[in-house]
């Protein structure tokens, strides 16, 4: 990581009002985007030789666009309620990273983040399905995991039961429509490197240390399954990042 | 994830299609259930048309299976293809659930 980086170069907002993007733009000294004024080579170029276009989504609805989700884009930040500082950080964040995603909880469970970000690293970097199939699972359930155990804290399906299920079931619609867990964050940062992708999956849960014996209900497998596909697995801060390397 | 059920005297099939995540899980509650309801002592999942499955779905089909055995019945995944037999295979599923091609 320590290849410098192409920069976001201008900003595009969906969803949010002109005022506060004119703001913005002015703050964080970078332009609006004009899609048909996008040059195709410039001094600040992404790997596309386009320069990356960071989107900055009002609302969950604005991330359904299918669109918003190719390049030139490469960095996309639910504002929902960050204040402009926050927001600044995290523009901060994604100008080191060749992807950026920084949503709430509902919003990455609702638009199947891991599948958006997978398409962002196969537009860089084309790879085979079954290599493509098994980076988006080690993605999904590190996602999942942010969003499930880390930010909306429902615990895994103990034992083999529909009871199980059924509490999980009815923790995890109660968490969900509790908006101090919801609007947690799940961050997802993308390095691209000459043989091997790093992804980091952040939340905002309590942590997590991995347990040395692992009783296997009906939940359980998620680390596993991203041990067997990722060739390195790290979790940091407490467990509320966990980094992985895919070979390419 | 969407199903159908087609009920025989001996086995029923049921097809699953599309994405089979830990967000499924009321449609799994109902499907165990109609699964414990019909008369079949053979429970077909017929996996073909299903794209995509993660850990929790695999352990809602664990689930599935044991409800069934506590039924004295028979829970069998047929036909996976691509992501979903590559997961079947990863998480070692032949080893606790009847997996047919």
């Amino acid at each position: 990581m320590t290849v410098a980086r192409p920069h976001v170069c201008a900003i595009h907002g969906l969803d949010l009002p002109a005022d506060r993007l004119d703001r913005l733009s002015a703050a964080l000294r970078l332009p609006a985007w004009q899609a048909e004024a996008a040059p195709k080579t410039g001094p600040k170029t992404g790997h596309d030789g386009r320069c990356p276009v960071l989107a900055l989504l009002g609302g969950p609805e604005a991330a359904d666009a299918a669109e918003i989700w190719a390049r030139p884009f490469a960095a996309w930040i639910e504002v929902a309620a960050l204040t402009d500082v926050e927001l600044t950080k995290a523009v901060e964040r994604a100008r080191h990273a060749d992807l950026f995603a920084c949503v709430t909880t509902g919003t990455a469970n609702h638009l199947h983040l891991a599948g958006r970000i997978i398409g962002g690293i196969a537009e860089r970097h084309p790879m085979p399905d079954a290599q493509r199939d098994d980076m988006e699972l080690a993605l999904h359930e590190a996602i999942s995991n942010a969003v499930v155990h880390g930010n909306l804290q429902v615990e895994g399906m103990k034992g083999l039961s529909v009871a199980a299920l059924e509490r999980f079931s009815h923790d995890l619609a109660e968490r969900m429509a509790d908006p101090s867990f919801a609007n947690r964050r799940v961050e997802v940062s993308v390095w691209m490197e000459d043989d091997a992708v790093v992804v980091e999956v952040a939340d905002e849960g309590t942590g997590f240390a991995r347990p040395e014996h692992i009783e296997y209900g009906a939940s359980g497998r998620g680390l596993d399954l991203i041990a067997a596909i990722a060739e390195e697995l790290q979790l940091l801060d407490g467990g509320r990042r966990i980094r992985m390397r895919f070979p390419l | 994830m969407d199903y159908g059920i087609d009920i025989k005297e001996q086995e029923a099939v049921v097809r699953l299609r599309g994405r089979l995540t830990f967000n499924d899980h009321a449609k799994l509650r109902a499907l165990i259930r109609e699964m414990l309801q019909n008369k079949a002592k053979r429970q077909i999942l017929d996996l073909s048309a299903l794209e995509f499955v993660d850990s929790a779905g695999i352990g809602m089909l664990l689930i599935a299976r044991e409800e069934m055995a506590n039924a004295d019945k028979l829970l069998v995944l047929r036909a996976a293809t691509g992501q979903v037999k590559r997961v079947l295979t990863v998480a070692q599923l032949n080893k606790i659930v009847t997996i047919e091609d």
